[in-house]
């Protein structure tokens, strides 16, 4: 049976050619050109952003519910994005099915994600069509439908979506367990356990669960509406008025604790992943919040360590001494307001152990610490960085979302157009500092992921 | 205008937007109903400039100092349309090779000084054009057009990389041989579109007919300044643009490159089915459709808007009927191509066997349908709204503008084409809308490929419309060579004795596995054992395989892992008939598939063939063919085994005058070198593929 043996080599040979390791980081902000935006808030506790903009002739409704994973509790993990799936089941005047066929008849787009931090819903329209999104997001804030139907249907989509995109991926489901494993469990539940949640926890929660979070977190004093692109504000602060304004303020929603220890020891772990052919060593240090003054040099070192073809790692860890058939530097997989960590990880290359491939992970990472990098390094991480942020500020739904993460990450509107700064002022010492400050063993987790023995 | 479904507005919200006060909400009752469009604004356009540099290349620019950014698109007629007769791929294969090394830059450097600037560039090609793409901040303006001017003008082709381009692609043609859309994309063209260029598509033997020279070649002739089109959005003036450009083509001149007359389409008068017939298959795929309109047609428009009524997304008539109604499928589209010569009108679906006539039955009469009966409003409302509505959205950035500012160019679209676009479209109504549909969309005058399992579909498809019948390879077949036949084998047996064979599995040329073969005397028969490793266990596979003593199979055992996923095969042989069940890995999990086929005597088992092939009498040009049953499939075909010449090979066991022997039909094309003197297999070589296993011992 040599033909299909080959076969399937082939076809995992072309695959392996797209292996892609890591989510790409999303963040936010520039400065140039600065973005005018208004803010307010309506009587019942709404948070809203404007920022009018007539280049094109589309608009973005986007709200952002201050709820993500990191408000669930034990027992019940999975638990915000599986509500977020139970806001497209439809509400007292959307029929389920009905939100996106009006979207898509008027011209737009739409959808929703769950993060650790925050919840998002947005439509992209063409701007006559204001309108319509500001009464879609209403109506599903004031009067969202909650059944048992709906809410079985969709805890099996979420179960499936959780088979499909991490237990079925090679390296996913180690990786994101690892990430989550350097938190304590007991002082930072918040960000030690993983968005997508268990499948216990998913078959666990009620349909009580979903009304309460619903009521907890679901209220407009809770959340902040983003409307960016072509529209006159006085008419759009009329619909938002009108559609937004009746919907009662509900109570506080509960603080988040964590209280998540640096430096406490190295510690080693090692995990099994059956989707997994070759292995892999993933190095974690813990690092601040987004809005530390450490962490852009943390993200620039990011990318000059292991994002692209002329990173270091790629350079010196796949291309030079072939140790490694992949390896990757990111920090965080997103912003957050609590602690985050930064990783290396390297895929062991065939007849390569493990052990020499973290041996060169940990020489770059101390070496950054010791003789920093190189001026046109840093140069061009600030490049790809401020290319990022200018290109994501080029649209109307890249503008929502920027102007929401520097609401909620950074405390101020304004620092969407002045968080590049942060970026532009780092220093090559700054780098070496950062480095030595965080990226130190007895502040790392190293974790090795091991392919499952194959004995057909 | 474009709405005019009476949509109740609540009269507070069209006081507000005349108005615009901001009112206390707690008087105002939330609308129960969507909330009409409010009006909508001329679309605001920045009026493009045009100029032609020193060397002749066009261009057109739509400036914005918005931001600070620019995105580009140079296009050249040197899409695939011009690949010579016999090299179908080489356009490609020019712009895969041109930002793998240009001007002093490897293709590492490329990619660094790209990375370096935050932007992105890459080259590809369509039916027409080939194009080069891309996007900075307009701060690195100048490297990025000195590296366009390099990958455009100043390719270095290397040897090198010429190879690994090469071997990609057809490692990738071999991926698509068993992907039965791109089957039937393939046939529905060539039998479209006849002799026309759009009709060819790439196979491994065009492939492997592409030289280097070819690509230089290509280059030369086609890659030409006049009658390039530089198209560039963003933070740029045309004296920097014109400065920047005229220096980065600096040395880039010649005529233009010819025209070539293309020969005219076929007309087709009549609807007829090829059915390609791929055994096993559990679904078909019917493509069906009929050449349509050029890019420019003034009915456009409307025929558009017939074709997404019929077919587009998830609330057009195919999708609604097929898959919500019916559950005959995951999805049903239809859609119009726009190419420089004439289009296709074009509808598919993946259907499963069973019901593959009736969804050919009933998507026939959608399309008939949807030019004989009057368009609803509320259909028409909605998808004239979605065209006119997600306009603005697709020239939002600068890099989405240059690609519909390209197109008006070389598709030959009035000058006003964006400004009118949404008007144009808004005003379409549906007698209109049904009039293109008649025009565009013909069922009697359709050609319909069916991509599945021939034995199962053709009885019912002959009643639909004339069929003929090809194999994957596109070799015509009759009917009756579907059922496989009864045939005298044509190996001796008596030749056959236990041996042990170790191969080693080389990929490009690095030994990374094992595969050892056995075959020993047992119970009155013959029973053969593989057990291959590659790569420590990422693909692994063992088999037991017993056989009486003539080689009809008796009982098939197979384990095997792949990526992680462990799949079983066991398979009894008994009264003429193959019964059990297999399983295959795909994307989300193992397949599996209960087997009940019946065996024409005289077949032997797919995983035989390796201990078959010495015993046939080899010599010049001797050709076997031999029914084989496939556990993967649970089907029987004939396979053909051809000598094609002889060859001196080395391999690790040694050097060994062999017979090449081509293998046709199966799970794949196979070349075996069989050692003369030993019989012994040496080399099997998996066509197109960076594979093979060699003897070691």
């Amino acid at each position: 049976m040599f033909i299909s043996t080959t076969s399937r080599l082939a076809a995992i040979l072309t695959a392996g050619a797209a292996l892609t390791l890591f989510p790409v980081a999303g963040v936010m902000a520039q400065t140039v050109p600065p973005l005018t935006h208004e803010s307010y808030t309506l009587p019942n506790g709404l948070r809203v952003i404007l920022a009018e903009d007539h280049a094109a002739q589309v608009v973005t409704v986007n709200v952002w519910y201050n709820v993500g994973s990191r408000n669930e509790r034990p027992g019940r993990t999975g638990f915000a994005h599986l509500f977020e799936h139970m806001m497209f089941q439809g509400s007292d005047n959307v029929k389920k099915g009905d939100h996106m066929s009006l979207v898509e008849r008027g011209g737009g787009n739409m959808n929703g994600s769950t993060a650790d931090d925050r919840t998002n819903y947005y439509e992209s329209l063409p701007s006559n069509r204001l309108n319509l999104g500001l009464w879609l997001e209403a109506d599903r804030m004031r009067s969202l439908k909650i059944t048992k139907e709906n809410f079985e249907n969709q805890r099996e989509t979420v179960k499936e979506e959780r088979r499909l995109r991490i237990d079925n991926q090679p390296y996913t489901g180690a990786f994101l367990g690892a990430i989550t494993s350097v938190f304590d469990a007991k002082s930072c539940f918040a960000y030690a356990h993983e968005t997508i949640g268990s499948m216990d926890d998913l078959n666990a929660a009620t349909l009580d669960d979903v009304i309460d979070f619903h009521k907890t977190y679901y209220t407009p004093n809770n959340a902040t509406l983003v409307v960016t692109g072509d529209f006159v504000p006085s008419d759009a602060k009329a619909l938002i008025a009108e559609y937004f304004g009746a919907i009662p303020t509900g109570p506080a929603a509960p603080d988040v604790q964590c209280d998540q220890p640096f430096n406490t020891g190295l510690q080693r772990k090692s995990v099994t992943d059956s989707k997994a052919n070759l292995p892999a060593v993933l190095v974690l240090w813990r690092i601040p919040e987004y809005k530390s003054a450490d962490w852009p040099a943390l993200e620039l070192l990011s990318t000059i360590l292991g994002q692209g073809e002329s990173s270091r790692l790629n350079r010196i860890v796949v291309r030079d001494t072939k140790a490694a058939v992949a390896a990757q530097a990111l920090a965080g997989i997103g912003p957050r307001r609590g602690p985050n960590v930064f990783g290396t990880l390297g895929i062991a290359n065939q007849g390569v152990s493990p052990d020499s491939v973290e041996k060169l992970l940990q020489q770059e990472i101390a070496r950054v610490g010791t003789t920093g990098v190189e001026a046109d390094e840093l140069a061009k991480a600030k490049n790809a960085y401020r290319a990022g942020k200018v290109a994501e500020l080029e649209t109307s739904m890249g503008r929502a979302e920027a102007l929401h993460a520097a609401t909620m990450f950074l405390g101020d509107t304004k620092a969407v157009s002045t968080n590049i700064d942060r970026y532009m002022a780092v220093t090559i010492d700054d780098i070496k500092r950062v480095a030595a400050t965080y990226l130190r063993p007895d502040n790392s987790t190293i974790v090795l992921i091991k392919p499952e023995t194959k004995t057909p | 205008m474009m709405h005019r479904k009476a949509i109740r507005v609540g009269a507070l919200g069209l006081a507000a937007l005349v108005s615009a006060p901001v009112l206390t909400a707690q008087t105002a009752p939330f609308p129960t109903q969507p909330p009409a469009p409010m009006p909508l604004k001329p679309a605001a356009l920045p009026p493009f400039q045009e100029a032609t540099l020193v060397n002749g290349v066009r261009v057109v620019l739509v400036e914005n100092h918005r931001n600070p950014t620019i995105a580009y698109r140079l296009a050249l007629p040197a899409g695939d349309a011009y690949d010579s007769k016999g090299k179908t791929g080489t356009a490609t294969m020019v712009a895969a090779l041109l930002t793998k090394g240009a001007g002093t830059r490897t293709a590492e450097q490329i990619s660094a000084a790209i990375e370096g600037t935050g932007g992105g560039m890459g080259a590809s090609t369509d039916e027409d054009y080939l194009s080069v793409s891309g996007f900075v901040l307009s701060n690195a303006a100048p490297i990025a057009f000195e590296l366009l001017g390099d990958v455009i003008a100043r390719p270095t082709f290397s040897e090198k990389e010429f190879e690994l381009a090469r071997t990609q692609t057809l490692s990738g043609l071999q991926l698509n041989a068993a992907d039965p859309g791109f089957l039937a994309g393939k046939y529905f063209r060539a039998g479209l579109y006849g002799a026309h260029p759009y009709g060819a598509t790439a196979t491994a033997t065009t492939v492997r007919a592409i030289t280097r020279a070819d690509l230089q070649a290509f280059h030369a002739t086609r890659v030409r300044p006049r009658g390039a089109l530089l198209v560039v959005a963003g933070d740029i003036t045309m004296r920097q643009l014109t400065t920047l450009a005229n220096r980065a083509f600096a040395g880039w001149t010649g005529a233009p490159a010819s025209v070539a007359t293309l020969p005219a389409p076929p007309v087709r008068r009549t609807t007829e089915i090829l059915l390609v017939h791929r055994p096993g298959s559990v679904q078909s795929n019917l493509l069906v459709g009929n050449l349509a309109i050029g890019p420019a047609d003034s009915t456009r428009f409307a025929a558009v808007l017939a074709t997404q009524v019929l077919g587009g997304g998830s609330d057009g008539r195919l999708f609604t009927i097929l898959r919500e109604q019916k559950s005959w499928t995951y999805g049903a589209y239809a859609n119009l191509t726009r190419v420089r010569g004439i289009g296709r009108f074009e509808a598919n679906a993946e259907v499963r066997t069973e019901v593959t006539d009736s969804a050919l039955v009933e998507l026939l009469a959608q399309l008939k349908r949807v030019g004989a009966e009057p368009i609803t409003a509320s259909e028409l409302e909605g998808k004239r709204g979605a065209m006119v509505g997600s306009f603005p959205l697709t020239i939002e950035t600068p890099q989405a503008l240059a690609e519909r500012v390209a197109s008006i160019t070389l598709y030959g679209l009035p000058a006003n084409y964006l400004q009118t676009y949404r008007t144009k479209m808004a005003a379409v109504t549906a007698a209109q809308v049904s009039a293109a549909a008649r025009r565009v969309i013909r069922p009697q005058q359709s050609l319909i490929v069916v991509v599945g399992d021939g034995t199962k579909l053709y009885d019912k498809l002959v009643k639909i419309a004339p069929v003929t019948i090809r194999n994957a390879d596109g070799d015509v077949m009759q009917a009756s060579d579907l059922t496989p036949k009864v045939m005298a084998t044509a190996f001796d047996v008596s030749q056959l004795k236990a041996s042990r064979d170790s191969f080693v599995v080389m990929v490009q040329g690095n030994a990374l596995g094992t595969s050892v073969v056995s075959v020993e005397a047992k119970n009155g028969g013959w029973t053969m054992s593989e057990n291959t490793n590659v790569m420590n266990g990422m693909i692994a596979q063992r088999t037991t395989l017993e056989s009486d003593a003539v080689l009809s199979p008796v009982s098939l055992q197979q384990g095997a892992s792949m990526q992680g996923q462990q799949t079983k095969t066991d398979v009894a042989f008994a009264g003429g008939k193959a019964k059990g069940s297999a399983q295959t890995p795909s994307q989300t999990g193992p397949q599996t598939k209960a087997i009940d086929t019946d065996l024409p005597s005289g077949t032997i088992a797919s995983d035989a063939l390796q201990m078959v092939l010495p015993l046939f009498r080899w010599a010049n040009n001797a050709t076997f063919t031999v029914n084989v049953f496939s556990a993967g499939k649970g089907t029987v075909e004939p396979i053909t085994l051809t000598v094609v010449g002889s060859e001196s090979v080395t391999v690790p066991a040694g050097t060994f005058d062999s017979w090449k022997i081509e293998q046709k039909g199966g799970e794949a094309a196979v070349v075996f070198y069989l050692a003369k003197a030993s019989k012994r297999l040496v080399k099997i070589s998996p066509v197109g593929q960076p594979i093979e296993l060699q003897l070691a011992k």
